[in-house]
């Protein structure tokens, strides 16, 4: 082929703009420590990149929020530890309170810390966040959830429950309302309740309450009227004759009475006209159950059917105590098992986060031995054609005339 | 008999023009277009006698250039090609660095928006954190914006360079035409000679039109050339150049189009190929025009979706919530040419559908039709075009009115300004809605154990949405709902009442009861809020199958994919049509050492007949010294 001195030229800037070019992307590649700079030099890769760049975005969101939650889910679980042992405090003074060694005297100093006890528990139910939250109203969480109003403590709380996401499919209950820690709590046993007539004379003394067969008890209320010391007969709501029969007090079992799949012991002597009632457990706050506790430790006793009433009054406010116990060590459960579930879901989440790091870095990290290498040939190509060129342009035969 | 001195005079005549043609190439080595020029020669008519021929001497024939046809036509075509992909190179590498930007882009603020609103859930009663949404809402909002006004300065760029372009082309036109009418005189005038010289400025200035747009010739016997450009279109004709203007488009002002000038110059936009203003015409319509769209159809999906989950929200002062974002609805072009008093007017009604095509709605003096611009295809149209039953398609409803003219057009761009339009109206912190709207409680008192759910919002626009309700149980099996008729219970079963949903599951009994009403003082709610950061990756675009920040991604990928092939193919064609100049070149262009060679000839082919004509001398003098004798 002719050479003409543009033909020559135009090859050799030809090959020199490429070489060039790509000399120029092998620089910025290794003065970025990127592979692409734009997403026209790796379209799938900017694309991957983005999407990757928000999964870990997110992801630290998620640990973000999985600490916050286990901030406020530890707030609780503490504020639940000490409700749990002013429970216990009042279970121990109601025990005492029971002994019939008590006098009124010492009775009414028992009150007076009960009375101490109520006001810590409504501290306790009314306990704020780090930002000033209250930790038991539901939605409401500027509004005070719990108040002592005219002698009954009101709850101004909602039942809401908020949740946080600490996983992309993951919500979380990071809190508990009042009504459900401190008011939805079953009196009696959890299925019925048993409690003597205020107006009984004589010392009949309700006991150990069991459910034996739960399907045949229909969460119906009867009465067990005693037509003699020993005679009874059960009514149910319409007054209908359910069952009757005698007891022997004073026996070296304790006697029980039954019917409908439950049964309750009773100790004591009963008087003729004496009657007990029994009734389907009904949501009695715990503060209900302690003012209940302050009154009957308030009611002088001054007779043996006084002390009876006292006892048996006394004997519910243990039953309910109980179920208050049990009722806040179930929520402490659940609140444990929310923090076990985010230290699992901030395993994942840290698991998902190494994992993402690594792919990102795979598809926008250079390689760079193999950059380096690529601009060393890059380099000693473009040396070698300048070179080249140089000498070629030097032959003339001008030179030579 | 022969001459001698004639003879050797014809010689010295022609290796001066020898050497005049060789120094003329060695003086145009650098000339761009240039292309060498040999001399041609050839004996004189030999005279005849009884014992032959005798020669007479040589004639110049000719002075001609070294040219192929073919070679330069390839350089033409690649010249076109080359200045068409290097300019879609170059606006698809700036719409890349808009869209694509990894740092100070899109992707990056709707991570931070929607952490923002992650971090009103977690504590939506905090002033602080709703402020941070605030500003993250705004910054969004000016991202967007930054990129349509970045987006649109490129398109006024491409405006600005079609004009030039179009200037440029008509002063080659003018200069061809001159150049035709030189050619045709020059040629007559020396009995079809060829003036060199002038065709080579011609053949540069067609090679420099090719790189506008792409041409093609058709050349006259008397060496006139025409030109036509598109496919057909005469630019010049001999010594006549036609003028093109570049004029605002009657379907969309803001673009340009290529017409004859003069009034009622035939458009010729669409049948240009090639060539930079081919390259400036293909990125408006299939780079810059569908990023526009597409990143509006990204702005409006962001802001419908979000104002709706506003809405469906109480804020902190227990209202429904308020708009967020502001968005420009579509943006409806009726064309200049039309001639009846019809309007059109378009709105969103189905985000989902949407597309970030453009359509132009078409009459024909008794129906409308609608028609995708990008591809020409036809798009179904349901409804009447009525206020109460407007035109639907692809997510876009369309209301008709006045009375159109058989064969008006209106420019229906659905998400045209989205990004440009879009901002953050929403100032107040208190104003966002992280709160559910309402809440449910069970009574205390309730003897079963069933419990009910917190309530989903069905429809935020129902008016008895945040009235209080109540769900009384008339025995096990039935509930009923404010008193109404007896509805037959389903554990788990959905109760929708007033725009609300719950469900109640478990055992109720008799005079079980459960409350539904507005979350007053619900500072402390944040499942509005996380209804809102789970958008994010909700697939609210593209029929569901695209969530907003995946249409962003879509949209990067496309960008890059079109930037990156428009650089392959810049390359590509750059070294075609380098290439086809090399070919030029080394067929036209000047090798020195060539000339040199020439030179060298020629000059001893001057001395030799220098020599006969003094040898001429000499034997004159031989006869003379002779006859003086």
């Amino acid at each position: 082929m002719r050479v003409s001195e543009a033909s020559m030229r135009e090859a050799w800037l030809r090959t020199l703009g490429t070489t060039q070019s790509q000399l120029a992307r092998t620089q910025n590649q290794i003065s970025t420590g990127l592979r692409f700079s734009k997403p026209s030099e790796d379209p799938i890769g900017a694309v991957q990149s983005l999407d990757l760049s928000r999964a870990l975005a997110e992801n630290s969101q998620y640990s973000r929020n999985s600490d916050l939650a286990a901030n406020r889910l530890g707030a609780e679980e503490t504020t639940l530890a000490s409700v749990g042992d002013v429970l216990q405090r009042l279970h121990e003074l109601a025990v005492e309170a029971n002994n019939a060694t008590q006098t009124n005297e010492t009775r009414s100093g028992i009150a007076s810390e009960v009375r101490e006890a109520l006001g810590t528990l409504i501290q306790l139910a009314n306990t704020r966040d780090g930002t000033g939250n209250y930790l038991f109203a539901g939605f409401s969480s500027l509004t005070q959830p719990f108040s002592l109003v005219g002698g009954t403590v009101a709850y101004s709380g909602d039942q809401g429950q908020r949740q946080i996401q600490i996983g992309s499919n993951r919500q979380l209950k990071d809190s508990d309302n009042g009504a459900s820690i401190f008011q939805a709590i079953l009196d009696g046993n959890g299925v019925f309740s048993a409690g003597a007539n205020p107006a009984n004379a004589g010392t009949g003394l309700v006991g150990q309450r069991t459910v034996v067969d739960p399907a045949q008890y229909d969460g119906g209320t009867y009465a067990i009227n005693f037509t003699s010391p020993t005679a009874y007969e059960v009514r149910d709501a319409a007054n209908v004759l359910v069952t009757s029969g005698t007891i022997q007090i004073g026996q070296a079992v304790v006697p029980a009475i039954a019917f409908r799949g439950i049964q309750f012991e009773l100790t004591g002597q009963p008087a003729a006209g004496d009657s007990f009632q029994v009734a389907a457990s009904r949501n009695q706050d715990m503060f209900t159950t302690v003012q209940n506790f302050i009154s009957s430790l308030e009611t002088p006793v001054n007779t043996a059917a006084g002390q009876a009433q006292l006892n048996n009054k006394v004997g519910n406010v243990l039953n309910d105590l109980d179920q208050a116990i049990s009722h806040v060590l179930d929520v402490r459960a659940q609140v444990g098992s929310r923090l076990n579930a985010i230290d699992a879901q901030k395993d994942i989440n840290s698991d998902i986060d190494l994992h993402t790091q690594a792919l990102l870095s795979q598809v926008k990290d250079l390689d760079y031995a193999d950059a380096i290498s690529r601009l060393n040939i890059q380099l000693t190509g473009l040396t070698a054609s300048e070179k080249a060129f140089a000498q070629t342009q030097n032959l003339s035969l001008f030179n030579y005339l | 008999m022969p001459d001698i001195l004639r003879t050797g005079l014809s010689g010295l005549l022609a290796f001066q023009r020898a050497l005049a043609t060789t120094s003329h190439n060695v003086a145009n080595v650098g000339t761009e277009g240039y292309s060498r020029q040999v001399t041609d020669l050839a004996t004189k008519t030999p005279q005849g006698y009884g014992s032959g021929f005798v020669g007479n001497g040589v004639d110049v024939v000719s002075v001609r250039r070294i040219f192929d046809q073919f070679a330069v036509q390839n350089l033409r075509t690649a010249t076109a090609n080359a200045g068409q992909s290097d300019t879609v190179a170059n606006f698809a590498g700036q719409i890349d660095d808009i869209i694509g930007d990894p740092t100070a882009g899109i992707s990056s603020s709707l991570q931070a928006y929607f952490n923002a609103w992650q971090d009103v859930a977690n504590n939506p009663s905090s002033a602080a954190s709703r402020q941070v949404l605030i500003s993250q809402a705004q910054t969004l909002a000016s991202r967007f914006s930054d990129a349509s006004t970045r987006l649109d300065a490129v398109a006024q760029n491409v405006n600005d360079k079609i004009r030039a372009d179009v200037t440029q082309i008509n002063s080659l036109a003018s200069q061809l035409a001159k150049l035709n009418a030189d050619i045709v005189a020059a040629q007559s005038s020396f009995t079809g000679q060829p003036p060199n010289d002038l065709l080579d400025k011609r053949d540069t200035i067609l090679t420099q039109l090719a790189q506008y747009t792409n041409v093609t010739t058709t050349s006259d016997s008397d060496g006139a050339l025409n030109v036509f450009i598109g496919n057909g279109q005469a630019l010049v004709l001999r010594n006549v150049s036609q003028t093109l203007t570049a004029t605002p488009s009657s379907l969309d002002s803001s673009k340009l189009d290529i017409s004859y000038s003069g009034s009622g110059g035939t458009t010729i936009t669409q049948l240009l190929s090639g060539g930079e203003l081919g390259g400036l015409v293909q990125v408006r319509d299939e780079i810059i025009d569908p990023t526009r769209n597409q990143l509006g159809l990204v702005a409006v999906g962001l802001a419908v979706s979000v104002n709706a989950q506003q809405a469906a929200g109480l804020d902190l002062t227990g209202q429904l919530g308020s708009d967020i974002f502001s968005v420009a609805g579509p943006r409806t072009l009726p064309r200049s040419a039309n001639t009846g008093s019809g309007s059109a007017a378009a709105s969103i009604s189905d985000i989902s559908a949407l597309t970030g095509d453009e359509y132009d709605l078409r009459y024909n003096g008794s129906a409308y039709s609608l028609v995708r611009v990008s591809d020409g295809s036809s798009v179904a149209l349901t409804g009447a075009g009525t206020v109460a039953n407007p035109f639907v398609a692809e997510g876009a409803s369309i209301v008709v009115a006045g009375a159109p003219a058989a064969g008006d057009q209106f420019r229906i761009q659905p998400t045209r300004t989205g990004a440009s339009s879009l901002a953050s109206v929403l100032s107040d912190p208190r104003g966002i809605a992280a709160a559910g709207p309402i809440r449910t409680s069970a009574a205390l008192a309730n003897a079963g154990n069933a419990s009910i759910s917190q309530g989903d919002v069905l429809d935020a626009s129902n008016v008895n949405l945040l009235a209080t309700a109540s769900i009384q149980f008339l025995s096990a099996t039935t509930y009923s709902v404010n008193g109404g008729p007896a509805v037959a219970y389903t554990s788990g079963g959905n109760i929708d009442v007033n725009g609300w949903r719950v469900q109640i599951s478990g055992t109720p009994v008799t005079g079980d009861s459960f409350t539904i009403q507005k979350n007053t003082g619900g500072a402390g709610d944040n499942r509005n809020a996380l209804l809102a950061a789970g958008l994010q990756n909700a697939n609210v675009l593209a029929g569901g199958t695209t969530s907003i920040s995946g249409a962003f991604s879509v949209l990067v990928g496309a960008v890059g994919s079109e930037a990156q092939q428009a650089n392959v193919s810049r390359d590509a064609q750059a070294t075609l049509a380098s290439q086809a100049k090399e070919t030029v070149s080394s067929i036209s262009g000047v090798n020195l050492d060539e000339e040199a060679a020439d030179l060298v000839r020629w000059q001893h082919a001057y001395q030799a007949a220098a020599q006969t004509i003094a040898v001429a001398g000499t034997l004159f003098d031989t006869l003379i010294a002779a006859v003086r004798r």
